[in-house]
């Protein structure tokens, strides 16, 4: 995926507590990928770090049809261990 | 107001300048259970949350609920209140169907503990929007006066997840509707005991990530990152706040 490492990168800056990572991955995602998309994964980044209040606040469970598409998925990578 | 960064007005969509602008102006307005200065110091305990040193030792800890304390705080609202905002705003992915269920039970009542909980996402959603494109943290604005709404739609039950939830098909004529505008995925129903609190969360949200059509709309691309760019954000995001969902 192009630019895959350096996202993944600016979400950790930004949900983490250094400012100078933030700053430099910031320059970084404005250089290779232009401002535009620097505005709209910024905003990614808000919305999920937002969202997951909403899920883990008031314990919704995963969609039926969700749960079995991810079945196998969810095994591999030991998600469920995240439930509560 | 627009988005300026290092002296450089960045390109954004007029609609998400908008949502943000909004979101603001709704935070400082009366809501269905919290006044607009209550709905103010939620946003500002946010803040101080991530400065709490009773929040930071419980982060650290195995169990957050092995550690007593007092949180550091600065507004007037109940210890109730401070307690589910700054685990909200800390440490969501550790919250237990008990931690809940007390909260609910006791002195703040499940209505306005739903409300906090769309308060709190909604603040953080704007900060951390800031935080990324290294915009400084904005001023609370100044409050409007007006009394609560106090609410509760009569459709609500707990048959879904730890709070009460209204289904769908459970809308009154004299409840806000979220569903038809947003979509009705458990995510849409979390906060629905509040209904507006569903509306004010979802028209930013839209904006800063996708409306519910485009989300599997492969055919189109509708920001300036790829869905698989956005998924990759949201997937790492995610994983860092422990979400199982």
């Amino acid at each position: 995926m192009p630019h895959g490492a350096l996202l993944i990168a600016f979400v950790e800056a930004v949900l983490g507590d250094g400012e100078e990572a933030v700053a430099c991955a910031r320059a970084e995602v404005r250089r290779q990928l232009g401002d535009a998309a620097f505005v709209d994964a910024c905003a990614t980044i808000a919305s999920f770090n937002a969202v997951v209040k909403i899920a883990d606040g008031t314990g919704i469970p995963l969609e039926d049809w969700k749960a079995e598409r991810t079945a196998d998925l969810r095994a591999e990578l030991g998600l469920d261990a995240y439930r509560r | 107001m627009p988005i300026v960064v290092d002296g450089t007005r960045l390109p954004a969509r007029d609609s998400l300048v908008g949502a943000v602008e909004d979101a603001w102006d709704r935070l400082r307005q009366p809501g269905t259970w919290w006044s607009g200065p209550e709905r103010l110091a939620v946003a500002e305990e946010v803040r101080r949350a991530h400065a709490c040193a009773l929040c930071r030792q419980r982060k650290a800890a195995l169990s957050p609920y092995a550690i007593a304390g007092s949180h550091d705080k600065a507004a007037a609202l109940p210890v109730e209140a401070i307690e589910a905002i700054h685990r909200l705003a800390t440490d969501a992915g550790r919250i237990t169907e008990r931690w809940v269920r007390e909260i609910c039970d006791g002195p703040l009542g499940e209505e306005r503990y739903v409300e906090i909980v769309a308060l709190v996402a909604i603040a953080t959603a704007l900060d951390t929007f800031d935080r990324a494109l290294g915009q400084p943290m904005r001023p609370l604005p100044a409050t409007i006066t007006g009394e609560p709404s106090r609410s509760r739609p009569r459709g609500a039950r707990r048959d879904l997840a730890w709070v009460a939830t209204l289904a769908p098909e459970a809308v009154s004529a004299g409840d806000p509707n979220p569903y038809p505008v947003h979509g009705d995925k458990n995510i849409h129903r979390a906060v629905s005991l509040v209904p507006q609190a569903v509306i004010d969360f979802f028209d930013l949200d839209v904006e800063l990530y996708l409306r519910d059509h485009e989300i599997r709309d492969f055919a189109h691309e509708h920001r300036a990152i790829t869905h698989r760019q956005i998924e990759l954000i949201a997937g790492r995001a995610s994983a860092l706040n422990r979400c199982y969902y």
